[in-house]
C-alpha cells in the first residue's frame, strides 16, 4: 500500500474542481451554482494546502485564509443579490434571467 | 509619500461618505458625491506635488513603479467622472445614494492596489475587492429587473473566473514554491527547465482565463452586453474603464513581470485572442439598437485593440496600451455622461433618444460626436492616434512572424466595421427622421465642465501626443521583454 503522497491530493482537488465547473455549466438553479462555484473554490484551496504540506513553505496556508475570507465576503453579497431576485421575480433559475435579448 | 498613501486616503474618503450619511439630511445626500469628487481630486493633485515613494513593501508583495503610479493616476481621473456621472444619475437611484459612492471608492481603492500588485495573493485580493464591489453596484437599481439580472449574470461568471484564477494560482504556487513575481522570474531565470513544466504553464493560463474576463476578451466576454445594458450608467462606464484597466494592467505584471520568459512563446495565442477579440466584438455591435449594449460590444471590440499592444510583445506595444486606454477614458466616459444625461426621465435607452439631440443640447451633441468619431478612430482624435500605435508596434515585430502582418489586416478590418455602428450613431443625433420631443436638456454646470475635460482630452491626446507618449514610454520601462528577434541573436550567438 503506497503512501498518500501529493498527487493524491492533487487528483481529489482536480476532481472537486472539474465537479464543481460541470455544476455551474449543468445545473440551473441559481443557489445550486452557486454552490458549484464554492466547490471550486475549495478545490484550489485543498491544492493550495497540499503544496504548502509537501513543499514545506507557509505561503499557500495564507492564501488560504484569503480565499476564505473572501469567499466568504462574496458569498454574503451574492446570496443576498440571489433574495432580492427572488422577491423580484419569485424564481431562482436562471432561465427566467432573459428581460435582456439583443 | 508613504508607499499607500494614496490607497489609504480613498479608504478614509470612502469611510468619510459613509460617516458623513448619517448627518446629512435624505435631500442634501445626493450633494455627497461632490465631497467625494472633490476629496478624490485633492488626492490626484496630490499625488503630483508629493514626492513619489518607488519601492516595494509588505513582504514585497506590493511595489509602487512608474507603472503603478501611472495607473493609480488613471483610475483617480476615472473615478472623479464617474463620480459626476453618478450625480446625474441620482435621482434614478432610489436609495442609498451615498453608499454609491463610497462603493466607487472602495471599487477605486481594489484598482489602486491592483495597480501595485506584485504577488499573485495581492492580485487576487485586489481582484475581488474590485468584483464584490462590482455585483453591488450593478445591481444598485434592485427595483428593476435588468439591473438585478446585469448583477447576479456579473456574480456568477466573475466567481467563476475568480476559481479559475485562484485555481491557476495554486499551480503555479505548487510547481515555484512561491507567489512573488519577482521571485518566479528569478526562478524562471537561473531554471530553465522548470518554465517548461506543463503544471506551471497550466497555472499561467488560468490566472489568463482569470483576467481576461476582467478584460472582457473572446471567449470570457459573454458577459459584458447583458451586464453593461443592465447596470445602471455609472457603474456600467466604472465597469467599461475602471475594471478593464484593472485587468490590463495585472495581465501586463503577470505576463512581462513574472513570466517573461513564457509570454515570449505564447505570441500566436496573443494574436489569436486580439483578432477574435476584434471581430467578435465588432461583428456583434452592429444590430444593437440599445446604446449602453452598443457600448458594451465596442467595448469588447476595444479589449481586443488592447490586446495588440500584447501580442506586439515589444516596449512600443505596452507603451501604446497606455495611451490607448487613455483615449479611451475619456471617450467612453464623455459617451457614458451623455446617455445618463439624456435617457433621464425615460425608461428607453435605444438609439432613437438621441434624434435631434444637436437641436436639444449642442454640447451633448457635439461631445458624443467626438466620442464616437475617437472611438471609431478617425483622425484627428486620442483613438486614431492610439491606433496608430497600436498598429505601429505591431508592425515592428512583423519580420520575425507572418502573422502578424494578418492581425493588422484583421484590425483594419475591425475598424471599417466600427465605422458602421458609430456613425449610426452620429446618424441618430444629426439626421433623426421624426425628431419626437425638441424640449432643450438642462446640463448641470459641474456635467458641463467633465465632458468639456473629456472633449479636451480627447483632443489632446489627438493633437499633441508627444508628452503623453513620453509618460507612457516611462511607465512601461519596468516591463522585461525580450523581443523574439533579439533572443534569436543570443541563441545564435551562444549555442
Amino acid at each position: 500500500m503506497t503512501p498518500v503522497g501529493l498527487e493524491h491530493f492533487l487528483v481529489v482537488s482536480g476532481v472537486l474542481f472539474c465537479l464543481g465547473l460541470w455544476g455551474v455549466i449543468v445545473r440551473r438553479n441559481l443557489l445550486i451554482m452557486y454552490m458549484s462555484l464554492e466547490l471550486m473554490l475549495n478545490a484550489a484551496n485543498l491544492a493550495l494546502v497540499s503544496f504548502s504540506r509537501f513543499n514545506n513553505r507557509l505561503d499557500g496556508q495564507i492564501m488560504v485564509f484569503f480565499i476564505i475570507t473572501v469567499a466568504a465576503a462574496e458569498v454574503a453579497v451574492g446570496l443576498a443579490l440571489i433574495v432580492a431576485l427572488y422577491r423580484k421575480k419569485q424564481t431562482a433559475h436562471v432561465e427566467d434571467l432573459a428581460t435582456m435579448k439583443l | 509619500m508613504n508607499l499607500i498613501t494614496l490607497e489609504i486616503a480613498v479608504v478614509i474618503l470612502a469611510l468619510a461618505v459613509l460617516l458623513g450619511d448619517l448627518w446629512t439630511p435624505v435631500a442634501h445626500k445626493r450633494s455627497l458625491g461632490y465631497a467625494a469628487a472633490g476629496g478624490l481630486i485633492i488626492i490626484f493633485s496630490y499625488s503630483f506635488f508629493a514626492a513619489p515613494a518607488f519601492g516595494s513593501g509588505f513582504n514585497d508583495m506590493l511595489v509602487v513603479d512608474g507603472l503603478s503610479l501611472f495607473f493609480k493616476r488613471f483610475f483617480l481621473v476615472a473615478a472623479i467622472i464617474v463620480i459626476f456621472i453618478a450625480l446625474e444619475f441620482a435621482d434614478r437611484i432610489e436609495t442609498g445614494i451615498s453608499e454609491f459612492y463610497s462603493l466607487i471608492l472602495f471599487a477605486l481603492t481594489g484598482m489602486m492596489f491592483a495597480a501595485s500588485a506584485n504577488d499573485f495573493v495581492l492580485v487576487f485580493v485586489s481582484l475581488e475587492l474590485v468584483s464584490v464591489t462590482f455585483y453591488v453596484l450593478n445591481s444598485f437599481q434592485r427595483n428593476r429587473l435588468a439591473s438585478l439580472e446585469a448583477g447576479i449574470k456579473y456574480l456568477i461568471l466573475s466567481a467563476l473566473s475568480a476559481a479559475f484564477l485562484v485555481f491557476g494560482i495554486a499551480f503555479i504556487f505548487g510547481t515555484s514554491g512561491t507567489t512573488n513575481f519577482s521571485a518566479i522570474h528569478g526562478l524562471l531565470e537561473t531554471g530553465p527547465d522548470f518554465g517548461k513544466n506543463s503544471a506551471f504553464l497550466l497555472g499561467i493560463l488560468f490566472v489568463i482565463v482569470g483576467l481576461g474576463f476582467k478584460i472582457a476578451t473572446f471567449p470570457f466576454q459573454i458577459w459584458a452586453p447583458d451586464v453593461y445594458q443592465g447596470s445602471p450608467a455609472p457603474a456600467t462606464a466604472f465597469l467599461a474603464i475602471g475594471s478593464k484597466a484593472a485587468g490590463i494592467v495585472l495581465l501586463l505584471r503577470v505576463l512581462f513581470i513574472a513570466v517573461p520568459q513564457v509570454a515570449l512563446h505564447w505570441n500566436t495565442l496573443l494574436i489569436v485572442l486580439a483578432a477574435i477579440t476584434i471581430l467578435y466584438g465588432n461583428l456583434c455591435a452592429i444590430p444593437q439598437r440599445n446604446l449602453k449594449r452598443l457600448l458594451g460590444y465596442s467595448s469588447i471590440a476595444n479589449a481586443g485593440y488592447l490586446l495588440l499592444g500584447f501580442a506586439a510583445l515589444n516596449q512600443t506595444g505596452f507603451a501604446a496600451i497606455l495611451y490607448y486606454l487613455c483615449g479611451y477614458l475619456f471617450a467612453v466616459l464623455a459617451a457614458f455622461m451623455v446617455i445618463s444625461i439624456v435617457t433621464c426621465g425615460r425608461d428607453s435607452e435605444d438609439v432613437t433618444v438621441l434624434a435631434g439631440l444637436n437641436q436639444r443640447s449642442p454640447l451633448l451633441a457635439t461631445v458624443l460626436t467626438l466620442a464616437m468619431i475617437s472611438l471609431a478612430g478617425i483622425p484627428p482624435l486620442a483613438g486614431f492616434f492610439g491606433k496608430f500605435l497600436l498598429l505601429k508596434a505591431v508592425v515592428e515585430q512583423g519580420a520575425t512572424n507572418s502573422a502578424y502582418y494578418w492581425l493588422v489586416g484583421i484590425t483594419l478590418i475591425g475598424v471599417v466595421i466600427s465605422l458602421y455602428y458609430y456613425f449610426g450613431i452620429i446618424r441618430a443625433i444629426y439626421w433623426s427622421k421624426e425628431p419626437a420631443d425638441l424640449s432643450p436638456v438642462i446640463v448641470s454646470w459641474p456635467a458641463r465642465a467633465v465632458l468639456i475635460v473629456c472633449a479636451a482630452g480627447m483632443l489632446y491626446l489627438g493633437l499633441l501626443p508627444d508628452r503623453a507618449v513620453q509618460q507612457t514610454q516611462l511607465a512601461v520601462q519596468v516591463l522585461k521583454v525580450n523581443s523574439p528577434a533579439v533572443q534569436i541573436q543570443k541563441e545564435a550567438r551562444h549555442p
